[in-house]
């Protein structure tokens, strides 16, 4: 065998291994975000967002101040504006639960047979990645009362309302 | 390999050549299959509706058993039977869930198929079952559940 063949082989083989452990340090180091880098990171904002509301709907008292319920039963019903939110303590509970995120909450209810949206907390617009967290609470008149809320529900009734969490990263 | 072996004007080069060209194209296509698993199973997450599917159903759960107390507390001051009251909170609920899924494009549709509250009525410690018959539909994903059996008791 020719001792000039096996060294250029040799360098062959060490030219490669450099490619390749730049290729891998580059893509490792650089932070490329793909559509399907998107969609992982909305199926995580997502879960992240109905855990939040599933854990301010089913914590004990003693966890928490008021738990979702409680919230949406003292609301008064005046409709949030970018300074002033109109729960203060479901924002004080949704910024301890969602860091670093902006979020909106937004209260569905029947009203005389016809669907009625208001906003209970605004923080901005949200972004065209924002993702959408829904949790269906109930309401009747005890609860409203002891939490000292306006909703107009009589003794036999029951009111189903609908909590629309938006949350989106900036 | 005898021929290889005699030859020196760089076989061994162009074959490690042509080795290293095929397992980067290999690397290349498997990097691509995965980031392609990647798009397909998040996107299969975000668009099937499991919360929407565990929202119903743990919400008819709990006002199964709320309305239960609910219309037992009612049948003290009114003149109207336990179940009767009980089917009164009961189309209220679903009246409600029904308008507001129906506000995002998803239908729901809740009904009792089953229920038998008299023994409650009379015994503290009695446990009594509520059937429910619950669906749901997107366009995309339909879940039945017929019946949903719900235990309640006072």
């Amino acid at each position: 065998m020719d001792d000039k063949a096996q060294l250029q082989t040799l360098e062959g083989l060490g030219a490669a291994l450099l490619i390749t452990m730049t290729v891998v340090v580059i893509t490792q180091s650089a932070t490329v975000m793909t559509p399907q880098h998107e969609m992982m990171l909305d199926v995580q904002l997502e879960q992240m967002a109905y855990d939040a509301l599933t854990l301010l709907d089913i914590a004990p008292s003693w966890v928490i101040d008021s738990n979702l319920t409680e919230c949406v039963a003292g609301w008064d019903r005046n409709e949030a504006t970018m300074k002033h939110n109109s729960l203060p303590y479901l924002d004080r509970e949704l910024s301890l639960l969602l860091p670093g995120f902006l979020y909106n909450v937004d209260f569905s209810y029947v009203q005389n047979g016809n669907l009625t949206t208001k906003n209970a907390i605004l923080n901005g617009y949200p972004t065209e990645d924002a993702v959408v967290a829904r949790r269906t609470i109930m309401l009747t008149n005890s609860t409203v009362t002891t939490a000292k809320g306006v909703w107009p529900i009589a003794s036999n009734e029951i009111k189903m309302v609908e909590v629309r969490l938006t949350v989106w990263q900036v | 390999m005898a021929g290889l072996r005699e030859n020196t004007s760089g076989q061994l080069i162009i074959l490690s050549g042509f080795v290293l060209c095929l397992s980067l194209v290999t690397l290349a296509v498997l990097v691509n299959q995965a980031m392609m698993t990647g798009y397909h199973s998040s996107n299969a997450v975000l668009e099937f509706p499991k919360h929407q599917i565990r929202d119903i159903t743990s919400q008819t759960k709990e006002s199964c058993v709320y309305m239960t107390r609910f219309a037992l507390a009612l049948n003290q001051s009114n003149n109207q039977s336990i179940q009767d009251n009980y089917v009164s909170l009961f189309n209220q609920y679903e009246q409600q869930m029904r308008i507001i899924y129906a506000g995002h494009g998803e239908e729901v549709t809740l009904a009792i198929s089953s229920m038998n509250l008299t023994s409650i009525a009379t015994n503290a410690s009695a446990v009594s079952t509520v059937w429910v018959n619950i669906t749901y539909n997107n366009g995309m994903t339909y879940y039945a559940s017929e019946p949903e059996i719900i235990e309640v008791k006072p």
